[in-house]
């Protein structure tokens, strides 16, 4: 019980202080501790690279990843928006007429 | 300066745009997927801890293998005592070699290569002689290293 | 691209006349529904990327008992990237089975199985089977106390069918229980042979719909819709959905890895609340629900009878249905089609939330 409380007090204390953005890493940790209190000490195996500057690093290049993706869809849409209005002029289809060159 | 005309035309712009991005898009991805398919598991050791205790009182003129990474490295003790370390794997074609004591030269069976007492290819195909480590010793240990690393053994 | 001495270079050589002429003339009808006609695509899709993600860790994975935990562990711990490629095989087979449904159930109520394309659906229903069999057998690989127990689960479960149950278990198992020759079985079916069945069968059923074109539903038929043609229109659009689809499939790997649970131990009781995955959950809820004696007959072989005669009837819904081979309205088979689909939504999400 006495751990509990001085959980609490300490979350309380993070929660009204400036260093907010400690909370979830430290979270994280007082619930890996807390299920390994239950759990009999299993190992936890780190599906995720365990470092802040690994998980950085990957959370930065899935924005990358998802700007590559929103600009490809917009130039496949102007390309689609031209073969359109090409379509719709009509011009884009063959000759049936025209002569052979060779 | 304004133009009355474009440089390139629209159906060139978009394409070009399209296979850039696809190129930039589909490199990244190669990047990640190359970087999984070569191993990075048993990479060479830029140092090796072993136990002083296994290595003295060893013989003159014979050699005593120990692990160097997924490979073997060679102990060897002189015909004089004196004592030197290398890679007891052939600069040819990566075959192990072995120690011929009545010859004092290492031998390559794969290719018929023959080192010297420092390790120098003097017959056969090999082109470049045996890799010499750094023997160094901290208390109990023994610690071999690639000459130029600085060794620092963690504090476990 | 403008390469013309490349196009030169080829066309001294083949001629591409016919490819050209096929492929202009693919046409895809435009109309209120057509957005289902991407599902089949999203599910291929996603199945080449299981293949591409398979072949990777692949060449990393040990299917033996005493090596198969570890060697995931060094997969996801060791290698560059390996727990993203893992993640990402994890939510791609998830989305690849939920397009699957998707895919399924969309092509059942618009009644795209009707004449002339009922061996699309054949085929499509046997890729269905194999699907799943897929998620099972690479469930196991992990080989971790969850895979263990599920695995016994759906195996003994099989052993249930009457007559020939006990022969379908020895054969997925290998042995009288779960063992190593249970791994390296389902190794052998997720990646040697599943996959060439695999390959077959969608090339067939690609084919087949090239070949039949893409049906339009019942009631708009006599409208006649504008066709767009598929290339390059409809080919950009599927690009950018499966663009989409990707994107959500990486967040996913990245936000949601999968975990891995400790290795298995054949002597110790199965996990706390073990269930399976999310796919089967209907199978065990319908299970469930009979009694385990139904007029002195064992209610689990009557339970057995029915899903799999309820599954039969699904498989042969095109043949059953006259009235849509005549190009008639078939509401009764939609109606057929609307239970089914609720039923597999509720026991999905009454397995799920129990």
């Amino acid at each position: 019980m006495r751990r509990i409380e001085i959980v609490e007090h300490c979350l309380k204390r993070s929660l009204l202080s400036r260093r907010r953005w400690l909370l979830s890493p430290v979270l994280v940790l007082l619930m890996n501790t807390a299920t390994s209190w239950a759990a009999d000490k299993i190992v936890k195996i780190d599906v995720f690279p365990p470092t802040p500057y690994d998980g950085y690093i990957i959370y930065e290049s899935l924005a990358v990843f998802w700007l590559f993706i929103i600009g490809l869809i917009v130039i496949i849409r102007m390309k689609l928006r031209e073969i359109e209005r090409i379509q719709e002029l009509g011009v884009e289809n063959e000759d049936k007429d025209a002569p052979m060159l060779r | 300066m304004k133009l009355s005309y474009s440089l390139i035309t629209r159906r060139t712009f978009l394409n070009t745009l399209f296979g850039g991005w696809l190129v930039a898009f589909f490199s990244g991805t190669f990047y990640a997927l190359m970087k999984f398919a070569f191993p990075t598991l048993g990479k060479e050791p830029d140092f090796v801890v072993l136990n002083k205790k296994d290595f003295i009182g060893l013989a003159n003129n014979s050699i005593k293998r120990f692990p160097w990474g997924g490979t073997v490295g060679l102990y060897y003790t002189k015909a004089d005592g004196s004592v030197i370390a290398l890679k007891g794997v052939c600069s040819h074609m990566d075959c192990n070699v072995d120690y011929k004591p009545a010859e004092k030269r290492f031998y390559c069976a794969c290719h018929q290569g023959w080192f010297d007492e420092n390790g120098k290819n003097v017959a056969g195909p090999p082109p470049k002689p045996l890799e010499i480590f750094v023997i160094s010793e901290e208390g109990e240990k023994l610690i071999i290293a690639k000459k130029g690393v600085k060794v620092e053994l963690p504090k476990a | 691209m403008n390469c013309p001495r490349l196009k030169d270079w080829l066309d001294e050589r083949y001629d591409w006349e016919g490819i050209k002429k096929l492929a202009k003339s693919k046409l895809i009808p435009e109309h209120r529904y057509d957005l289902w006609y991407y599902t089949g695509g999203i599910t291929l899709f996603l199945f080449i990327l299981q293949f591409m993600t398979g072949m990777l860790m692949a060449l990393y994975y040990v299917p033996h008992i005493d090596f198969a935990h570890k060697s995931i562990i060094e997969i996801v711990t060791k290698l560059n990237m390996g727990w993203f490629f893992r993640s990402l095989h994890h939510w791609g087979s998830q989305l690849c089975v939920a397009f699957l449904f998707i895919h399924l159930f969309g092509t059942l109520l618009l009644k795209s199985y009707r004449k002339p394309r009922e061996m699309v659906w054949v085929t499509g229903f046997i890729l269905l089977g194999i699907s799943i069999f897929f998620g099972l057998s690479g469930y196991l690989l992990l080989w971790d106390e969850r895979a263990f127990a599920a695995t016994r689960v759906a195996t003994g479960g099989a052993g249930a069918f009457p007559v020939i149950g006990w022969f379908i278990k020895a054969f997925l198992r290998g042995s009288m229980d779960v063992t190593g020759d249970t791994l390296l079985r389902f190794y052998a079916f997720h990646v040697a042979i599943l996959p060439i069945i695999t390959l077959c069968l969608v090339g067939l059923h690609l084919i087949l719909v090239q070949y039949h074109g893409m049906s339009v539903p019942l009631s708009l038929e006599k409208e006649k819709p504008r066709e767009a043609p598929f290339f390059p229109n409809v080919f950009y659009k599927d690009l950018m959905i499966w663009l989409v689809v990707m994107g959500v499939l990486v967040t996913l790997t990245v936000l949601l890895p999968p975990e891995i649970n400790p290795k298995a131990d054949p002597l110790a009781p199965p996990p706390e609340n073990i269930k399976p995955e999310w796919y089967f959950l209907f199978l065990l809820e319908t299970l469930k629900l009979f009694p385990g004696e139904i007029l002195g007959l064992n209610g689990e072989t009557i339970a057995i009878l029915l899903v799999a005669g309820a599954i039969l009837f699904f498989f042969l819904i095109p043949f059953f249905d006259r009235k849509s081979s005549r190009g008639e309205k078939s509401p009764l088979f939609t109606w057929i089609g609307v239970i089914y689909l609720l039923y597999f939504l509720t026991m999905t999400a009454v397995g799920y939330l129990s």
